[in-house]
């Protein structure tokens, strides 16, 4: 198995983190959805512990994805790079990554304004990012809010990309797939 | 714990000598405690808050001339599950930080049925607002009838913490915080 990627292939790393987030990002996207919608109760209090451990770990991931992809850079999108469609893929895939970042950012920024202690695995407290303010809480969700819609529809074109290639019979789907 | 209606605020009273004029009693604060519930959708958050001080005169046979005037610890509250403790110490509701305690001081005394009505004053993140309690003594276990030395008193009654801009997480907790507190008190010869 090719752990590392090359300037052809996707490595093992580069795909698991891929495939992991992409499973990661629909639960969270599922889940947040839900909660910001529920009226707490005591029986579904616990999965606002799991938003926030599924948001560290997200957040953790793409910073490992980021330096793995400073250590061993993927390869180049393929087809000619100056067609609009690696341009837009470029840009979405940048838009991704800002988005991962600051959806969580955002989340542990309004979490931390509540003044209750953000717990990860129900059981580590990590620590506030942000003062305990009625401001910086309703701007933070805010945020996050607006973010996670912005990457709903970046992700859905991200889909349709991958789809349409594969369609045309290119080989980018199968790569990140099977390397 | 022994109910004592008809010692209590009764004309059985009247006869001893010994009840004539307000008696001061003073807190037992390890066996006191406030005890508080409110609304979590169709769930209760409870909790308990120290009572820190309590000043309590009691005439048994001029229930009017009674006052009870108490301090709570709200930093040192407790609550069902931490982030409903944590959520109650904090700036949105409690702000335990700048608002360390909770007072309450009576303003009227009166007989109502089996115990009193408390009319008072209680103060909740410095804003004052006027609060009544139902209040019932009881003898403590181990005492004999007719021994007022040492007395529960139970007061209960309920607050609007919104009238104290207490407002925090309003869309999921309560708007009503129902109180029961239990203060064990001995008489200060």
């Amino acid at each position: 198995m090719r752990w590392r990627n090359d300037p052809q292939h996707f490595g093992a790393v580069t795909r698991l983190i891929h495939w992991g987030m992409a499973l990661l990002i629909v639960s969270m996207l599922i889940l947040g959805t839900k909660l910001a919608n529920m009226q707490p109760n005591l029986s579904n209090l616990a999965l606002y512990g799991l938003h926030k451990t599924g948001g560290f770990l997200a957040l953790s991931l793409v910073i490992v994805r980021l330096i793995w992809h400073r250590i061993s850079p993927p390869p180049a999108p393929l087809g000619p790079p100056r067609a609009w469609a690696n341009r837009a893929a470029k840009l979405a895939h940048g838009l991704i990554y800002l988005l991962l970042l600051g959806i969580p950012l955002s989340g542990w920024i309004a979490s931390s304004a509540t003044g209750i202690d953000v717990m990860v695995l129900d059981r580590f407290v990590i620590p506030p990012i942000a003062p305990v303010s009625a401001a910086w809480e309703s701007w933070g969700f805010w945020v996050h809010g607006v973010l996670t819609k912005a990457l709903m529809g970046v992700l859905a074109l991200h889909v349709a990309g991958a789809l349409k290639r594969g369609i045309d019979g290119d080989a980018t789907m199968q790569r990140m797939i099977g390397g | 714990m022994y109910i004592l209606p008809p010692l209590l605020f009764a004309i059985a009273l009247a006869a001893s000598p010994v009840l004539a004029s307000p008696m001061a009693y003073a807190l037992q604060p390890e066996a006191s405690t406030v005890g508080f519930e409110t609304d979590f959708g169709p769930d209760k958050i409870t909790g308990r808050m120290p009572v820190t001080q309590a000043d309590l005169s009691l005439d048994f046979q001029h229930v009017a001339a009674s006052t009870i005037a108490v301090t709570l610890d709200v930093a040192g509250a407790e609550a069902s599950f931490p982030f409903a403790a944590q959520a109650m110490k904090g700036p949105k509701v409690l702000d335990s930080g700048d608002f360390p305690t909770i007072t309450f001081q009576s303003t009227s005394v009166k007989t109502d049925g089996d115990g009193a009505a408390v009319q008072g004053n209680i103060t909740i993140r410095g804003v004052t607002k006027p609060a009544l309690l139902h209040a019932v003594i009881y003898r403590q276990a181990g005492t004999v009838a007719g021994d007022l030395s040492l007395l529960t008193i139970r007061l209960t009654g309920s607050v609007k913490r919104s009238a104290f801009g207490a407002t925090g997480w309003a869309d999921a907790v309560g708007d009503e915080v129902r109180l029961d507190i239990t203060a064990r008190i001995q008489r200060v010869e």
